[in-house]
């Protein structure tokens, strides 16, 4: 790591300082519990004073779904970018071609079931929710495998597995923005964005803000111009922003002793409070509103992607792969299982594809409920007794 | 004397039955009007299971029409449950209501979330392909919308006929209704908060919704008369649970309705399968300006 200005003492000095109550704010953001929280709040809310809630979460559906999870996308490119780059995670066949497979499998499972109970129900308006079942909440996953399994190859199996899943669930919901009207001459205003980001990084600016502000606009009007999912604006930018190779603990609370790892902490903080709205304005529903698309996702996520998953790897291992070193298969079950919860990434799908109305209200419930995934991981491992849980 | 008793136990209890939603307990064809210009047409929602309710309701509704001519039905959604292949809507459509269909009755769909969404093609529902469309029929137009999602381009859609409609009446119809106090369902929050402030707006007067299976009828909400007719074949007996919002209710057996607009006056009953009519009344139409809209 290089060392940085703002790496002087005064920055550990400042941070002794704090008080409690910040510090205690500083772990609730970096431990991803606001979007959870927002989201009890919002249940809670919708189902005590639904008009008022759903009064409040309509107003601001659009500045928090499509402006401010802007940022949410862009922190998961940058952590893509930087895991695939020369001495990334990502960066070598050889570490990603067994997640890969799982994802896939994974991912046939989970839409497999999904759309199989859907058309078992007749009820085939639902068929386009089935994104939703195979997204994968990258948070839950790595808190509840670096708890149940942390010396294992399954953290790290797991994320490269939750990244390739949610990259390919967001390029296909990213083009199904539901809006009045497309105005065209977004690919003008694109490549306008991208040569000053490019400009930008040919100057060597290592601050985030110009990129964010001046480039990161100019793309969300691209975007929205051309009737696509304004949210995804951040992705073609944030690959020009400055970065490091990243070793894969995505989700680790990033030094904060260089200029690349000072953004990514500030707006890392940033989205946290993006996602506390975003599960306040989206997580509200009320209760009695599932139907067959809360089941089919349910389904979909906790039976359909485990058994994609193991499928998948077996296959693999009976091709010649190995699994990952200190990985077994008691282990991969308690693995496949903790990536079983879709949530936040379930939710944000589920805006992202659906728009206001009962179809939305039975796959937030479902979205939700896919928490109970890392119930499961935690029930398997205590089974199995690994982990955590070995003697 | 105890077989007297018995009987006149079954009387009142069947009284009681109907009277919470029969405060005008006529046969049906007796209180509307009847009169030879007005509007009249049917209500069905939830109808299409192809089972022997749904056709006893098809049968009753064709008895109704010899006394009530009633030229067009409205569909609330769910007008086909299960599976959907071209043998399907013959028996749970063509056949139910074929009396109807060979008299020249036109049925006007919207969907439902059994509907497959291919359905909107399907010509006896005069839907034109749309998933939402308007048509005007005397001096009434009606506003048909997919509440299965909201979409924006929907809502500009609506937000611009609606504004640009001139005609007496302005009736909406969609399958989730705003307010219902059936059990299963019951009101649509997420979509009131949309869909009543483009109601009030534009003097939308009366809608009828489906989805809970019973028939409720609700005390004006800002000026509008809400019905939910979701027994048109499907029943969930018992479900509705009354509140303050309840004007009258039926949830024993299924039940369709029969309107008639005339003028500022829009007459409905709402009939059993039984024949028997659970609620009856008229709605006055007040311009917007003069409601009452708390």
């Amino acid at each position: 790591m290089k060392p940085h200005a703002l790496a002087t003492p005064h920055v550990a000095v400042h941070r002794r300082r704090r008080s409690a109550a910040a510090r205690l704010l500083d772990r609730f953001l970096h431990r991803y519990l606001a979007l959870p929280t927002g989201v009890a709040i919002a249940l809670i809310w919708a189902n005590t004073a639904p008009e008022r809630y759903f009064g409040f979460a309509h107003s601001l559906a659009f500045p928090v779904n499509e402006i401010g999870m802007a940022l949410f996308v862009g922190l998961i490119m940058q952590e893509i970018v930087e895991a695939v780059m020369p001495g990334g995670a990502l960066h070598s066949w050889r570490r990603w071609s067994l997640p890969l497979l799982a994802a896939a499998g994974g991912m046939a499972g989970s839409a497999g079931v999904y759309l199989a109970y859907v058309h078992g129900h007749y009820e085939s308006i639902l068929e386009a929710g089935w994104p939703i079942a195979c997204a994968i909440d990258i948070a839950a996953a790595y808190y509840v495998l670096k708890t149940l399994l942390p010396r294992s190859g399954a953290l790290p199996f797991v994320l490269l597995l939750a990244i390739v899943t949610d990259l390919v669930g967001m390029l296909i919901i990213a083009p199904q923005y539901q809006t009045v009207a497309v105005h065209g001459g977004g690919l003008g205003v694109m490549l306008v964005a991208l040569g000053i980001a490019g400009a930008m990084r040919a100057l060597r600016v290592h601050a985030f803000w110009p990129y964010l502000a001046i480039c990161g606009t100019l793309s969300w009007i691209a975007l929205y111009r051309e009737g696509l999912h304004p949210a995804f604006a951040l992705a073609p930018i944030v690959p020009f922003l400055p970065h490091e190779p990243r070793r894969l603990d995505l989700l680790a609370d990033p030094p904060d002793d260089d200029a690349v790892h000072h953004f990514e902490h500030e707006w890392n903080t940033l989205v946290q409070g993006i996602l506390f709205l975003f599960g306040l304005v989206n997580g509200g529903v009320l209760l009695r509103g599932y139907d067959t698309g809360t089941w089919a996702l349910l389904l979909g996520a906790l039976v359909g992607r485990p058994i994609g998953i193991l499928t998948a790897v077996g296959a693999a291992v009976a091709g010649g792969w190995h699994l990952p070193r200190g990985l077994g298969w008691r282990q991969l079950v308690v693995a496949a299982l903790a990536s079983s919860s879709g949530f936040t990434f379930a939710l944000f799908f589920a805006t992202g594809i659906l728009s206001t109305g009962p179809l939305l209200a039975q796959l937030t419930i479902g979205a939700v409920a896919t928490a109970a995934g890392s119930l499961l991981a935690i029930g398997a491992a205590r089974l199995f007794r690994v982990g955590r849980f070995a003697r | 004397m105890r077989r007297v008793a018995f009987v006149l136990l079954t009387a009142l209890l069947a009284t009681a039955w109907l009277t919470p939603a029969a405060p005008n307990a006529a046969r049906a064809i007796e209180t509307l009007p009847t009169r030879p210009d007005s509007l009249k047409f049917a209500v069905l929602g939830d109808n299409g299971t192809g089972e022997k309710p749904e056709y006893d309701v098809g049968q009753r509704m064709t008895a109704a029409r010899t006394t009530f001519p009633f030229d067009m039905v409205l569909m609330l959604g769910d007008n086909m449950y299960g599976r959907q292949d071209p043998q399907d809507f013959v028996t749970k459509f063509e056949r139910p209501y074929s009396a109807l269909l060979q008299a020249g009755v036109r049925f006007y769909a919207t969907l439902g979330n059994h509907d497959d969404q291919n359905n909107r093609f399907y010509k006896p529902f005069n839907m034109d392909g749309e998933r939402y469309f308007t048509f005007v029929k005397k001096n009434v137009r009606f506003f048909v919308l997919d509440t299965n999602q909201l979409d924006p381009r929907q809502r500009a859609w609506f937000d611009d006929v609606l504004q640009r409609s001139d005609d007496m009446w302005r009736i909406c119809f969609f399958h989730h209704p705003i307010y219902s106090d059936g059990g299963r369902h019951g009101s649509d929050v997420s979509l009131r908060v949309i869909l009543e402030p483009l109601f009030v707006k534009y003097g939308v007067d009366v809608v009828f919704s489906g989805h809970d299976h019973v028939y409720e009828r609700l005390k004006p909400q800002k000026g509008i008369t809400y019905f939910v007719s979701g027994s048109g074949g499907q029943l969930r007996r018992g479900d509705l649970r009354p509140s303050e919002l309840t004007a009258a209710y039926y949830d024993q057996d299924q039940s369709f309705m029969l309107v008639e607009v005339a003028g500022d006056d829009l007459f409905f009953e709402a009939v059993a399968r039984s024949g028997a009519t659970v609620d009856s009344g008229v709605i006055h139409r007040e311009p917007p300006g003069a409601r009452d809209v708390r």
